[in-house]
Parts: structure tokens; sequence; C-alpha cells
């Protein structure tokens, strides 16, 4: 198994080029990295972790959250990363740009995904 | 169900008759001398909403929250006996501030100035060298505030003296709030924002979908249809001073590929909690004077809009969850749809603040409401029927344009 390979669960190498831009903690910083994305990073993201989301949430739900390994962490959080772009791209569009100016100012205080399991 | 496009289906049209077609004065949408007699009127009279038993669940734990517009700070207190208590967060010392803290877990409460103690009951304890004094400590608890609870739901009073009871001030309404998952809640997700606007401007646009199919064009499209194109409720109820919509969806629109999938796991687990036939599911309750709440099990929110000043105010939005997240399915659901609803709420805040600069010009000296926003004309007349009668009290001139 290579380096690369083992950053998620087997099964879903197509996601490894997307770890470091998306698998993020904290339901604020994927927002904020939503807000912080160009429509070339999004749309490449949303193709490749939307095609995965149902085999990823069927495995992940096989184990209780709180004793995920540092992969199925990662496939998570890339998991919640698409809740997030999936509404910038099916959604908002080309409004997208412009739709961050208004949600920079909905402050996100605090969340179930951010309380430990 | 049938909806009547272009008009209105409320459960009695006597409200819509009674309430008028006139328009409605600008001014108290941003005159600061208007909004002073609210704080008294409104904000120091009837229950508020203020928190939810998820925040309280131990005895110990303590909440404090700001009620800018009556210019206080809150103490909640889940007492040792099982017995919630709030009270006007004072040391009865010489008034500092008690709690700093917004919310723990405590066996008693010292103010930082003189050690004055005060337990779970709001009763001084202690104090030091309190011979020098020339009180009793009985005489030195903590101001209490009338609290109580409906639906997990907690509201103050922040009248003195005896009040109405919150289920007589809930009426009707308080049954169906019991119903629903709220009630149940033991967590919720909050998101928060500032806005420069009157809070019944804030509050005005979340009460009527006139504007849905503009400000929402992307992500309301299921609000709309060819048989309803602005969306409008299917019907509008009123209790007085509350107020009820049944929102309309378009059964023929499409979900997008993730939201089918993400909505798809929020109504297997809303099904899962007993939730998947809710009647009360699209009902939106407006209860008087800032409290709104969504029925729906999937995107059960609810929005206070709490005034900051005659021409600022702070919503909060909460999404309510019957237990934590306990699958990555349910975590994934609950981020969506909290998600979607900050995607739409965001784009109502950035036009509301367009129509406070607009009106705040003084250019215009009335409004006008149509009959679909007859919500927000119920509104008006209940706020400003209590700002007019506490003008009454105050026997002074300066009555509204």
């Amino acid at each position: 198994m290579s380096g690369s390979a083992s950053l998620l669960p087997s099964g879903f190498e197509a996601l490894e080029p997307f770890v470091a831009g998306w698998a993020i903690a904290g339901t604020a910083n994927r927002a904020h990295r939503r807000s912080d994305s160009n429509e070339a990073d999004r749309l490449a993201f949303y193709d490749a972790a939307r095609a995965l989301a149902p085999a990823a949430l069927e495995l992940l739900d096989r184990k209780s959250l709180a004793v995920f390994d540092e992969r199925e962490e990662r496939l998570m959080n890339l998991m919640l990363s698409l809740a997030h772009v999936a509404l910038a791209v099916e959604s908002q569009g080309p409004d997208e740009a412009r739709h961050t100016q208004s949600r920079q100012h909905m402050k996100i205080t605090q969340t179930t995904a951010d309380r430990s399991s | 169900m049938n909806v009547q496009v272009g008009g209105i289906q409320s459960e009695t049209g006597e409200m819509e008759r009674a309430l008028g077609t006139d328009p409605i004065p600008a001014s108290p949408y941003f005159d600061p001398a208007y909004f002073e007699l609210e704080r008294e009127a409104v904000f120091r009279q009837g229950w508020l909403q203020i928190g939810h038993m998820a925040e309280l669940r131990e005895p110990g734990s303590f909440i404090v929250r700001p009620v800018e517009a009556a210019g206080a700070s809150i103490l909640i207190v889940h007492g040792k006996d099982g017995k919630l208590r709030a009270f006007h967060n004072v040391c009865t010392h010489r008034g500092t501030e008690l709690v700093a803290e917004e919310e723990g877990k405590a066996a008693r409460f010292t103010c930082r100035y003189h050690a004055w103690t005060f337990g779970l009951d709001g009763s001084l304890q202690s104090a030091p060298d309190f011979e020098q004094f020339y009180v009793d400590k009985a005489d030195c608890a903590l101001p209490s505030v009338h609290v109580d609870v409906c639906a997990g739901l907690i509201f103050i009073n922040l009248a003195e003296g005896p009040v109405e009871g919150l289920c007589d001030w809930l009426g009707p309404l308080a049954e169906r709030l019991e119903s629903l998952p709220v009630a149940r809640a033991t967590t919720f997700t909050e998101y928060v924002y500032e806005i420069d606007a009157n809070w019944k401007l804030a509050y005005d646009n979340f009460q009527e979908n006139y504007h849905l199919r503009f400000i929402h064009s992307r992500s309301g499209a299921a609000a709309v249809g060819s048989d309803n194109p602005f969306g409008y409720p299917a019907r509008y109820s009123f209790h007085d001073p509350h107020r009820t919509q049944t929102i309309w969806s378009n059964p023929n629109a499409a979900p997008t590929p993730v939201q089918a999938f993400a909505f798809g796991k929020g109504f297997q687990f809303a099904a899962a909690d007993g939730f998947g036939a809710n009647p009360h599911a699209k009902d939106y309750f407006a209860l008087f004077p800032n409290f709104f709440l969504f029925g729906s099990p999937t995107q059960h929110f609810s929005h206070v809009v709490m005034p900051l000043s005659a021409e600022r105010s702070r919503g909060v939005f909460r999404f309510y969850w019957i237990g934590d997240d306990d699958s990555a399915s349910k975590r994934f659901a609950r981020e969506y749809a909290v998600a979607t609803g900050r995607d739409i709420h965001a784009e109502d805040r950035t036009v509301i603040e367009a129509g406070q600069r607009g009106l705040a010009c003084g250019a215009l000296k009335a409004i006008h409401f149509q009959a679909n926003e007859v919500l927000c004309r119920h509104f008006f007349h209940q706020v400003d029927s209590r700002v007019q009668a506490y003008r009454e009290t105050l026997g002074s001139p300066g009555a509204t344009a």
C-alpha cells in the first residue's frame, strides 16, 4: 500500500487527491473552505465525492463515530465537506461568489458534528 | 390541500377583515423613540423564548443570556431540587453583574467584587463581614424572573408581579408545540447573525413568502411552482398574539442529487424518532414577539430576532435534534440540513438590510402589506396596540404617524 493510498479506507483511492483540501474538521471550517474555493476546485471535488458518497457512508455507518481511525475520520470529513460544496454546485451555481458574501455573516457557533461522539 | 393562489385561506377570514387594508406607518421600523416604547411595552412584558432544556440537563447547570431589548442579563438555573429558576444576573449588594460565564455548572454563585455568595435558589448564603450591613440576608436574594417551559423551550417574563401563565399565553399552540421534535430535543446546532435592521423588519421577512421567488430563486426552487408561483402558504391561522402558517411546497419539484440523498437520510432518522408522519411538519409557528419555529422534523429550526437598538438586531437560528450524532449518515444528514438553512437565511439577511436603509432615510411615511403579507400586518397591530396602550399610561403625546 502506498503512502498516499493509506490516507483513506480501501476503495476510496479516488478521493485521495482531495484529502489535503477538503478533509476538514469543524463545521464552520468546512463552510469557510467552501467560501474560499473556486469553481473548478468545487466541481472536481463534488464529482468525485458525490459518486462515492453512498459507499462511503455505508462503510462508515458500520462503526461508531467514536472509534473511527484516522482514515475513517478523513473520509467522514470529506463527506461533510460534500454537504457544503453540493449546495454551491447544485443550487447556487453561478451565484456562488455573490452568495459567499451573504453567507459570511451567518456565524456557526456550535454543531452536533463538532461535539465528540 | 387546496391553495388559493394569489389569495389567502385563513381558518376564518375574520382576522383579515379586522386588520383592514390600510397602509402601515413606516416610522415604527426605524424611529428610536418608538423603539424605547417597545422596550417597555413588548420586551418587559410578556413571555420571551430564551433557551432550551437541552442546555440545562443536569442539576447545577446554568445559562446566562442577554436580553438587550430590556437591558437585562438573565441567569437561568437548574436547581438541585430539579426546579428551574431565573434571576436577574445582578449581585444584590451593589448591582455588579454576578455570573460572567455564558453557561456552566455550579454549586453556588460568588460575586467577584465583594464575594457575596448565592445559592442555586437565589438566596444569599454568605457575605463577608455582613454584620456591618443594615439589611437581613433574607432580603438580599437575587431578583427573580418568571420562567416556565413548554416543549422543552424556556420562556421568561420580565414583568414584575403576577403574570399570565405560559400555557395561557400560548393557548392551543402549547399542545401543538409539545407534539414536535423540539419537545424531545437533547441537542442543537446554532448559527447567529447580526443585522443593521429593525427587529420587526427582520422578523417580517420570515413570515411572508412573497419574496421567495425573487430572493431564493436558486435555494428555494421547491417553494414555488406553476400552481403557486409565489409560494404562498396553504393556510394562515391567528392565535392572538401569535400566528401560524402552513408552508406549501411544490410536489413536482425534482431534488438535486445530494439533496435527495441527504434529505432521504434525514427523513429516515425522523421516522425512526416517530416523526415520519407529523401533522405539523409544515407548520411555521410565529410566537409573539420574536420567536419562530418550523415544524419540519428534518429542518426543525427556531429563529429568535432580538432587538439591539432601533436599527440593529441579532438573529439566532437553532436546529433541534433528538440525540447526538450516532452514525456517519446522521451526521451527514444534519450537516446538510443546517448548511441548506444557512444558505437560505443568508440571502434574507442581505435584502433586509437594504430595506432598512430605504426606510431609515424617511422618504416613506407608510409601507404596504398585500393580502398574503397578512401575518406582517397582524404582527404590527400586535406590537402597536401594546405600544399605544403603554404610551397612554405615560400620558404623553407623540402618537404614531
